[in-house]
Parts: C-alpha cells; sequence; structure tokens
C-alpha cells in the first residue's frame, strides 16, 4: 500500500470556522476534508489513511457524541477531536470516556489544535497498524487445513505435542508436522508469537 | 277587680231593703213624696258612682296592660343585652369601647379576645389610655393617624404592627369607628382589631418565595444569553484566529511587518475571548439540587405563587392532579420556574382575551415510567409555522421578550431526562406539556 500523508476531517456547522480551520491545517501540511454536517461526514469514502476527525460537539443534524456512536456502530475507527464554543463541561467528560483524543475550547490556537491532531493521527496510526496486522493474520489463519487448525488450537492452550498427539490417537511425529506447517502459514517465529497470535485473530480467547 | 265589685253588690242590697220598707208600712202622702224624692236623688248619686267606679277600672286595666308590657319589654332588652356582652365575649376579634368624651380615652370595656390579644388584664386596661395599649414601639404614624381620624369622627380601617404586654410584636388589623348619641356627638368609639400575624407571614413567605424564583428566573435567563452570545461570538473568533495563525504559518520567515500585524490580531482575539470567558464563568449557572419531589404538591405550591397575579389578571387557574403519583428526582427551583414560565406565557397568552381567561395545569401518568404535567390555556394559541422556532434561542413573539424563557425551560426538561412541547388545542388556546422520568423503584 502506497504510504499517504494524514487526512483530517473537519465537520463544524459554521462554514467560517470550517474554512478557517481546514486552512490552518493545510498551512501544515495536512490534507484536509471538511463537511457542514455529520450525515455528509458518514456518507464519505472514508480512505484508508491515519485519519484525525475535528468534530464540533453541537451539529445540526445529529450532536457530535451521537456521531461518535454512529462511527463506533459502523466501525469507523478515527480519533476525534471535539470543539465547541459552549465549554459544556459534563458532555466533554462524556466524549472523553467515549475515546476522544481532545475536547478544545473555541477559540483554539494553533498550537493546541495541531498538538491535538499530532496526537489522534498517531493514535489512528496504531489502531490501523493493528488492524492491519490483525486483518493479516487472518487472511493467514484461513491458509490452515481443519486438522492444522485444531493443532494451532491446541498448541495454543498451552498443550504439549505429546499430549496432543496422545488426544488425538496420533504419532508424536505427525502432531511436530502439523505444529510446524502452523508456525509457517501464520509467520510465527517462536510459540510465544504463535499464542499471541492466536489471541489476537480469536483462536483462543483474549487475555483478561 | 274584687274591690268594684262589692261595692255593686251592696248597692243593689240596698235597693231591695228600700222596696221592702215602701210595701211593709202604712205612710202619710207628704212623707211619701219626700222619701220618693229622696229616692231618686239616691238612685242619682248610685248611678253617678258605678260610672266612676267603671271608668276607674278601665283605667287600671290600661294601667296594667302596659305594666305589663314594660316589664315584658324590660325583660326581653335584659336578655338581648345578656346574649350580646356573651356574642362579644365569644369572638375571636378584640372588641372595644372607648370615652369619647374624656381627654385621654379610656377604655371602658375590653372583651376576652382584645385581653388576649394585647396581653393585658382587664383591670389593667379599664379606664387606661386607649393608645397605651400597642405598646412604645408601635407605629407612631399610625397611632397619630388613628387619633387624627377618630377626632374628625371618621372611621379608621387599616393595619399596624403593635407590641403585647410582653414586647411580642403581632400584626393587628384595625377598625375604629365613632358610636354616636342623639343629637350626633360621638360619645363613644367602638373598635374591632383582628390578628392577622399568621397571615402576614404567609404573605412574605410567599413574597420571598417568589422574590426567590424571580432571582433564579433572571440569573438563568442572563447566563443563558451570556452563554448563547458567547457562542455567537466564539465562531468568529475561532475563524478569525485560525485564518491568522494559518496565514503566520505561510509566511513564516518572510514579511517581518506582516507578522507582526498577525501576532496582533491573535493577541486581540485571544483578549476578546478571554473577556467571554470572564463573563460566562461570572453567571456560571449554579448546581442544580436534585432532591425527591411530589410534582403535585409543586404545582399546588406554584399555584400559590401566582394567585395574586391570576386575580389581578382576571384569569381562573385550575388543576386537575392526578392521585397517587409516583415521585420524581428533580431540582425544585428549575422544575418551578418551567412551571411559572409556562404559566406566565398563558397569561401573556390570553392578554387580549374577550372571553374567559383560563388556565388548567394537569398531571398523569403516561405510562409507567413517565409522568405529563400539561399546562392550558384559552388564549391565542401559536402560529403553527412559528411552532418549531418557540423553543430556540432569542426567538419571541412579545414586543418585550427576550426569547429566553422557553428555551429555558426547555433545557431544564431536558436536564431532567423530560422533553417540553406544544399543541394547539382544537377550541382555542394551547397546551404545553413537559414529561418527567419517575424516580426508579418508585415506578410502583
Amino acid at each position: 500500500m502506497k504510504e499517504r500523508g494524514p487526512l483530517i476531517y473537519v465537520v463544524d456547522d459554521d462554514a467560517s470556522v470550517r474554512r478557517a480551520v481546514s486552512l490552518l491545517l493545510r498551512a501544515h501540511g495536512y490534507s484536509v476534508e471538511s463537511f457542514p454536517c455529520a450525515e455528509d461526514f458518514l456518507s464519505f469514502k472514508h480512505p484508508k489513511v491515519p485519519s484525525c476527525l475535528v468534530l464540533d460537539i453541537k451539529l445540526p443534524d445529529i450532536d457530535g457524541l451521537a456521531l461518535q456512536e454512529a462511527m463506533t456502530a459502523r466501525q469507523l475507527s478515527i480519533p476525534i477531536v471535539f470543539i465547541t464554543g459552549h465549554g459544556d463541561v459534563p458532555m466533554s467528560v462524556k466524549g472523553m470516556k467515549a475515546g476522544a483524543v481532545d475536547f478544545l475550547q473555541k477559540p483554539f490556537t494553533a498550537k493546541k489544535l495541531l498538538e491535538a491532531v499530532t496526537i489522534a493521527v498517531s493514535k489512528n496510526k496504531i489502531q490501523n497498524k493493528e488492524s492491519a496486522e490483525i486483518a493479516a493474520l487472518r487472511r493467514r489463519l484461513k491458509t490452515l487445513t481443519p486438522r492444522e487448525l485444531e493443532v494451532f488450537r491446541l498448541v495454543a492452550q498451552g498443550m504439549l505435542s505429546k499430549q496432543i498427539a496422545y488426544k488425538r490417537g496420533t504419532s508424536l511425529q505427525t502432531i511436530k508436522v502439523h505444529r510446524g506447517r502452523v508456525m509457517q502459514k501464520m509467520q510465527a517465529k517462536t510459540v510465544t508469537e504463535l499464542i499471541h497470535f492466536a489471541q489476537k485473530t480469536g483462536v483462543t480467547p483474549p487475555k483478561s | 277587680m274584687i274591690l268594684p265589685k262589692r261595692v255593686h253588690h251592696s248597692i243593689s242590697k240596698r235597693k231591695l231593703k228600700t222596696k221592702k220598707f215602701s210595701a211593709g208600712k202604712t205612710i202619710y202622702a207628704g212623707e211619701h213624696a219626700r222619701l220618693k224624692g229622696l229616692l231618686s236623688e239616691l238612685g242619682k248619686v248610685r248611678d253617678d258612682l258605678a260610672n266612676k267606679i267603671h271608668k276607674q277600672m278601665d283605667e287600671l286595666r290600661s294601667k296594667n296592660v302596659q305594666l305589663k308590657n314594660v316589664a315584658n319589654k324590660q325583660l326581653k332588652s335584659d336578655e338581648e343585652i345578656h346574649i350580646r356582652t356573651l356574642a362579644m365575649e365569644s369572638t375571636a376579634d378584640g372588641i372595644f369601647i372607648i370615652n369619647a368624651q374624656k381627654p385621654e380615652f379610656p377604655v371602658i370595656y375590653a372583651n376576652q379576645a382584645f385581653h388576649t390579644m394585647t396581653g393585658y388584664l382587664k383591670r389593667e386596661i379599664t379606664g387606661q389610655n386607649y393608645f397605651s395599649v400597642y405598646g412604645n414601639e408601635a407605629d407612631n404614624r399610625v397611632i397619630d393617624e388613628i387619633k387624627h381620624t377618630i377626632r374628625q369622627g371618621r372611621t379608621f380601617h387599616g393595619e399596624m404592627i403593635s407590641f403585647q404586654k410582653n414586647g411580642k410584636k403581632y400584626w393587628n388589623l384595625l377598625r375604629i369607628a365613632p358610636v354616636r348619641n342623639a343629637i350626633g356627638t360621638a360619645t363613644h368609639y367602638i373598635g374591632i382589631q383582628t390578628d392577622i400575624t399568621a397571615m402576614r407571614a404567609k404573605e412574605i413567605e410567599i413574597d420571598e418565595q417568589r422574590e426567590e424564583l424571580l432571582h433564579v428566573t433572571r440569573v438563568g435567563k442572563l447566563a443563558e444569553f451570556v452563554s448563547s452570545l458567547a457562542h455567537e461570538i466564539n465562531q468568529p473568533l475561532t475563524a478569525i484566529l485560525s485564518y491568522t495563525q494559518a496565514a503566520q504559518r505561510m509566511f513564516a520567515g518572510r514579511e517581518p511587518e506582516l507578522q507582526e500585524i498577525l501576532s496582533y490580531i491573535v493577541h486581540d482575539d485571544q483578549r476578546a475571548a478571554e473577556v467571554i470567558q470572564r463573563l460566562r464563568s461570572l453567571l456560571k449557572k449554579s448546581k442544580s439540587e436534585i432532591k425527591t419531589i411530589d410534582m403535585n404538591a409543586l404545582i399546588n405550591e406554584t399555584m400559590e405563587l401566582i394567585a395574586t397575579d391570576a386575580t389581578v389578571k382576571s384569569v381562573f387557574l385550575k388543576a386537575e392532579l392526578e392521585n397517587g403519583l409516583p415521585l420524581i428526582q428533580g431540582d425544585r427551583i428549575q422544575l418551578q420556574q418551567v412551571l411559572l414560565n409556562l404559566i406566565s406565557n398563558s397569561f401573556d397568552a390570553m392578554d387580549n382575551n374577550r372571553g374567559a381567561r383560563e388556565i388548567m395545569i394537569r398531571t398523569t401518568r403516561k405510562d409507567t415510567g413517565t409522568i405529563v404535567v400539561s399546562v392550558k390555556d384559552t388564549g391565542c394559541g401559536i402560529a403553527a409555522e412559528d411552532i418549531p422556532k418557540i423553543f430556540t434561542h432569542f426567538y419571541t413573539s412579545k414586543p418585550d421578550g427576550l426569547g429566553m424563557g422557553l428555551s429555558i425551560s426547555s433545557s431544564i426538561v431536558d436536564s431532567h431526562g423530560g422533553r417540553l412541547y406544544v399543541e394547539n388545542n382544537p377550541d382555542r388556546g394551547a397546551t404545553f406539556y413537559f414529561t418527567v422520568p419517575i424516580t426508579k423503584g418508585d415506578a410502583s
């Protein structure tokens, strides 16, 4: 995948604020897409690049917090920087709990906005990297035969090859061959890494 | 009656004796004539006597009747006086009579209630100057007014703070009227006084509550106003700041003069923002006090607060409150603000009413979790196209309105987890509704 610069979304119903904030972000080298309402933002086709959403908490259609919920429902994981002219503290607390990166009181300085955006983008990079990794692991998982998948699950649960062989009623040698193939197909260098992969792909329940 | 009868009887006996005498003996002719003359004279005397006696009898009879009437009258008036005195002693109002012919205005009578009210015993008051019974602290202006009024023979009617013998203060509703004799001179004054301390206390309490509510409403309106204003101004300030800082970035390291100007713009933008921030923190909405509330009781209380206004505006204020409503959680003052706002809007809506001015407040249970309160009026209603706008800031249909009342009410109801909405009535006027969730655990 070709590496592209981060994309910042700006959603604010005030045209002037929208234009000014977009201009400021562009001046600092960001690509910007701006929308006057939540619906326009949701119907936009979001490219898979590190992103961040600068969101006014009060919008004409649905408010910022509801948009945050709608995004969660659509598995659209873009970190949000809330901006507000009201300074509504209870609302901000709720927003923060739901995963907002920051909460900026209007009018905010370029410094504050850029800091928040930088954090949000790097957070999104990590998120994207994580989800890309999981997607890759899932693809690898699909290449396993049913027998290999079973061995994978039992190894991930911490069973020794000998125990698996006994349980399956096959030779230790056969199990060792299966385990080797699983390691190879999942591209795991060590058993520890394999166990980690099993948790990430949901083959075994994640660590509590 | 016995005496005249006996007289009559002896006369008729004498008459019989005379007859016997004339019949029993032989008498000479001359003698006979003389006797005859004597007899006739006797008859005359007898008749005269009888007449006199009859006359006296009649007189006596009528005197007797008169005497009886007088006695009856006396008896009757004694009874009346007795009842009147009893009645005066029984009433809870203080009653007193002052002798107006003596310069010191002595009290000549005071009933039991007067003694109780003033704290003085009968002997401490009787014969004493009337004006001394209200204590030295009593308002001299009122005392002078009473003196002036009654000296002119007019009646006095007024309220004054008075003091009991032990110094205890009470509110005294006083009426004094002159008592005139046959030639119209005011010889006495009769006074009635009522202790209205409790009534006054209630009035003061209601006034204070109303004042507090008005204050909260005023502060609330101002805070909401400033908050909206702050938001409106912060938007362009945000844009200006971002534009300027974008320009700073674009010209970084170049155009020093322009850079200087840009930094001034940034500085002043932030100065303006700080002014607004200060203003806003000055009018921070006070924290709401969430308590358990009986909605019906709150409505009754609110109606008491606005009862006088309703009377002044000739509005008939009615309520139909569902019995046994579950309790709710909320801020008493804020909810009262909502009610008062809706009621006073209704007052305004009915200002030009020719017909009945009526407000009906209802509470009902909508479902297991919600109470609905409605305020219905017979006013001018709301134009259909205005209905979506009336809950927004600064929207008003009144020439002197700020357009904050309904938007504040709406945000209060929102913060209580309810909803404020309106419908026009089929006949006339509008009905505002607001819902409040029932406290969990009380939704039986």
